[in-house]
C-alpha cells in the first residue's frame, strides 16, 4: 500500500473506530495464558518484551530455546517471542500494529523490508545504545550490514542471515574427473558433462536452482552489473549484464544441462532432486546445508557461486530491529546486546540452526571454529561473505520484485526473447522507482 | 477423482519418514507408517489451545450467524418495508468485499476497543453472512404462503413461525450455510493471522503454519500430519451435515 493511500485509510478508520470505542459495552474477556509456558501477566518489577519473528519449524524451536535461555538468566526481563507468519506476513502485521499502537518492542525484519520501515521512521536508531555498550558497526561482518544503516542511523542489526551458495555432489564430479567450477565457463563445461540422457530424455541434470529472483540477481552482480543504478532511478544491468545472465541460463537449459524447476514448490523439488542424485550441482541457500548433509549419500561439498567478471553474492534472511514506539527500549537493547555478545545467545542459535555467524567475535569463538573444522561447508558460506553485495536496495523493491518474477517467467518458462523482456521490465522498474 | 489425489498425498506424506519425503521420484507407500509424526506435530506447540480456539471461534460464528441470518432472511422474504431493496442491495454488496480489503480498519477498530487479546476479533466480523442471508431468503420465499397465513390465523407469533415452520422446512439451506461457514472459518488462515498477536488466541491453522521452515527444508511429514489433524473434524462434520441435508431434501412441506 502506498503511503498516501494508507494515510487516508488510517485517517478514515480512526474516525470510525472512535465511534465504535464509544459504544463498546464491555465484552472484554482476558484469555488465559497459553500452556506453552508463555506468561501474559508478569510479576511486579519484571519488564515484559514482545518480540515478533518469522521462524517456524526447527529454526523456530531453536529461537524459542534461545529466548528461554535469556529469560532464565535475566530475572528482571521477560521476552515473549511470537511467530507472526512468513517474512511478508510479518511485514503486514507490523504495518497494521504500528498504526494501531499494538506493535512489539523488537521485531525480526526480512532485510529487504528494513528500508521501507526506516523511511517511515518507525524504527529506533540504536546508535546511542551501541555507544553506551561500546559496540561499533565494525563488530559485524560488512557483508551483512547492507540493510542496517539508513540516513546515518543504525536501524537494524543482522541476525538470521543466509546467502546463496553452490552445493556440489563431489562424488559425481570425481567420477568424471571434473574439478569444482570456479567460473561461469567452468560451470557450463561441468554441468554439460554431468548430463545423462537415455533415448533423448534427460535422466540426470548438471545444474539447477530454485525459481527465485535471488539467483539471477547474484549472476547479474557476477557479470559486474548492479540491480539498481547508483541514483536509484533505473536498473543497473542494461549494459548487457542482464542479457548475458539469462542467455547463459537459456543455453544451459536448452542443452538439458540446466533443470529450471516449476515455480510451485521449486525449492523442495530442487532439494529432493539433489539429494536423490538427479542433479549434480545446485544453487541454493545456505539454509539447507544441514539437512542436505544428513540426507546425502555422497561426498557433499559447497563452494562459492562461480564468477563471471567478479565473485559476488547477494544475502538473505532477516535482521533484528527495535520499534521507535517501544516504551521499554533499555530492556530491548539488553536483549539485543545479549543476543549479539553472549555465547548462549545468538552464537548458540547459529550453531543450532546453521545460519551465518553475524558478529566477528562469534567467528573467532572456539565453538564456531570447532563447527567449521567438523563441517568445512559452513566456513565456505561465511567466507563467501567477503563478496556479499546487495544491489537490489530500494523501498520499491517488493513491487519491483513481482515484475522481475514476471520477466523470469517469460524468459525461463515461455521462451520469450530476452532483450525485449528485460526492456519491458526496465520500463516497469523505472515507473515504480519514480513513485 | 482428481480431487482425491492431493488428499491421499497428504495422508501418505503424513506417514512417511523424513528421508522418504526427500526422495525423488516421490514415495507413495511409506515403508512403515510413522504414527509418531502425529505425536510430533501435536507436541510442537500448545495444540490443545489451538484446537480449543478453533472450536470456540468456529461454533460461535455459526451460532451468531444463524441468529442474525434467519430473522434477516425472513424479513427480506416476508415483509414489505421502505428501503427493502436498497438494504438487500447493501447485504449483497457486503458479500462482494473480500477480507483483505477490510482487515486494517477492522483491526484498528478492535484494537481501539481493546479486544485484540481476546477471541472476539475472529468472531465479531463474521456475525452475519451475506451469502447465507441471500440463500435463506430464496428458500423462505419458496415456502407456500398458505402455511404462513394459516399459522398467523392461529395467532402464532412471528418468532414461532420462524421456529416452527421456517427453520424445519429450510433445514437443507440452513445446513448448507452452516457447513460452508464451518469449513471456511475452520480452515481460515488469513484472518486469524492478521487479527491475533499471541499464541493464546490462535487457531489450529496458525499452529500448523508454524511447522513450516522459513528458509531451509521443511519437515513435510510433520506438516502433513498436522494437516490431517486439521481436516479430520471437517470430514466428521461433513458426513454429519450431508446426512442432514439428504434428510431435509426428502422432507416436503405440504403433506
Amino acid at each position: 500500500m502506498n503511503k498516501k493511500l494508507s494515510a487516508i485509510v488510517l485517517a478514515a478508520t480512526t474516525v470510525i473506530s472512535g465511534a465504535l470505542a464509544g459504544c463498546s459495552g464491555g465484552g472484554q474477556q482476558s484469555t488465559e495464558p497459553a500452556s506453552s509456558g508463555q506468561q501474559t501477566a508478569s510479576p511486579a518489577g519484571k519488564t515484559t518484551l514482545q518480540f515478533w519473528h518469522s521462524l517456524g519449524g526447527k529454526n523456530g524451536e531453536y529461537l524459542d530455546a534461545m529466548i528461554k535461555r535469556f529469560n532464565d538468566s535475566h530475572p528482571n526481563v521477560e521476552v515473549v517471542g511470537t511467530f507472526q507468519g512468513t517474512y511478508d506476513e510479518t511485514v503486514t502485521k507490523l504495518q497494521q500494529a504500528i498504526a494501531a499502537k499494538t506493535a512489539p518492542d523488537i521485531t525480526m525484519l526480512e532485510r529487504a523490508y528494513v528500508q521501507m520501515f526506516a523511511e517511515a521512521e518507525v524504527l529506533e536508531d540504536m546508535t546511542p545504545f551501541m555507544e553506551k555498550s561500546n559496540v561499533s558497526k565494525d563488530d559485524f561482518p560488512e557483508g551483512l550490514m547492507g540493510h542496517s544503516v539508513f540516513d546515518g542511523k543504525v536501524v537494524s542489526l543482522p541476525f538470521n542471515r543466509s546467502t546463496p551458495i553452490m552445493h556440489i555432489n563431489k562424488t559425481m564430479l570425481d567420477e568424471k574427473g571434473l574439478a569444482i567450477p570456479q567460473t561461469w565457463e567452468d560451470l557450463k563445461k561441468v554441468a554439460e558433462a554431468l548430463v545423462v540422457k537415455e533415448n533423448g530424455e534427460v535422466k540426470r541434470y548438471g545444474l539447477s536452482m530454485p525459481y527465485d529472483t535471488w539467483y539471477p540477481i547474484a549472476m547479474i552482480s557476477q557479470a559486474n552489473g548492479k540491480f539498481f543504478n547508483e541514483e536509484g532511478t533505473s536498473i543497473g544491468f542494461d549494459k548487457g549484464e542482464g542479457v548475458k545472465t539469462f542467455q547463459y541460463l537459456k543455453d544451459l537449459q536448452s542443452s538439458g544441462a540446466l533443470y529450471y524447476p516449476p515455480a510451485q514448490d521449486s525449492g523442495n523439488i530442487v532439494n529432493q532432486m539433489f539429494t536423490s542424485e538427479k542433479i549434480g550441482i545446485m544453487f541454493q541457500s545456505t539454509g539447507v546445508m544441514g539437512t542436505v548433509k544428513n540426507n546425502a549419500k555422497f561426498d557433499y561439498v559447497t563452494a562459492y557461486l562461480p564468477k563471471d567478471e567478479v565473485f559476488a553474492t547477494p544475502t538473505g534472511g532477516a535482521n533484528i530491529a527495535m520499534l521507535a514506539d517501544s516504551t521499554k527500549k533499555e530492556a530491548a537493547w539488553e536483549f539485543i546486546q545479549w543476543v549479539n555478545t553472549d555465547p548462549n545467545g545468538g552464537q548458540q542459535f547459529i550453531l543450532d540452526s546453521g545460519y551465518l555467524p553475524f558478529t566477528k567475535k562469534m567467528v573467532e569463538s572456539d565453538a564456531i571454529k570447532d563447527l567449521w573444522a567438523k563441517d568445512p561447508n559452513r566456513k565456505v558460506a561465511y567466507d563467501q561473505l567477503q563478496y556479499a553485495v546487495d544491489t537490489n536496495k530500494d523501498v520499491a523493491w517488493p513491487q519491483i520484485m513481482q515484475e522481475f518474477f514476471k520477466a523470469i517467467q517469460a524468459i525461463m518458462y515461455d521462451n520469450k526473447p530476452i532483450e525485449p523482456t528485460l526492456d519491458t521490465f526496465k520500463k516497469e522498474a523505472e515507473r515504480l522507482l519514480k513513485e | 477423482m482428481g480431487f482425491v489425489f492431493p488428499f491421499l498425498w497428504m495422508i501418505s506424506t503424513s506417514l512417511q519418514t523424513f528421508e522418504e519425503t526427500m526422495r525423488f521420484p516421490p514415495t507413495w507407500i511409506p515403508a512403515s507408517p510413522q504414527w509418531s509424526n502425529f505425536v510430533e506435530a501435536m507436541s510442537s506447540g500448545p495444540f490443545l489451545t489451538y484446537f480449543k480456539n478453533s472450536v470456540i471461534v468456529t461454533f460461535s460464528i455459526i451460532l451468531l450467524q444463524l441468529m442474525v441470518m434467519i430473522p434477516a432472511a425472513y424479513a427480506f422474504a416476508q415483509y414489505k418495508f421502505f428501503g427493502k431493496g436498497i438494504l438487500f442491495g447493501m447485504v449483497l454488496l457486503a458479500f462482494m468485499i473480500p477480507g483483505q480489503v477490510t482487515f486494517i480498519p477492522v483491526y484498528l477498530m478492535l484494537a481501539d476497543a481493546g479486544l485484540i487479546k481476546s477471541l472476539w476479533p475472529q468472531i465479531l466480523p463474521f456475525m452475519s453472512n451475506a451469502f447465507g442471508i441471500f440463500l435463506l431468503r430464496q428458500y423462505f420465499m419458496q415456502i407456500p404462503q398458505e402455511i404462513i397465513e394459516s399459522a398467523r390465523l392461529d395467532n402464532a407469533s412471528e418468532f414461532k413461525i420462524i421456529g416452527k415452520i421456517m427453520i424445519p422446512m429450510s433445514m437443507p439451506a440452513i445446513s448448507t450455510v452452516a457447513l460452508f461457514s464451518f469449513v471456511s472459518h475452520w480452515n481460515d488462515y488469513f484472518w486469524p493471522l492478521v487479527m491475533t498477536d499471541s499464541e493464546a488466541v490462535r487457531p489450529l491453522t496458525m499452529g500448523i503454519a508454524m511447522l513450516r521452515e522459513t528458509e531451509g527444508i521443511s519437515n513435510w511429514h510433520i506438516i502433513m500430519a498436522g494437516n490431517v489433524v486439521l481436516v479430520v473434524p471437517i470430514l466428521i462434520v461433513y458426513l454429519f451435515a450431508s446426512r442432514q441435508i439428504v434428510k431435509a431434501f426428502t422432507y416436503s412441506g405440504i403433506k
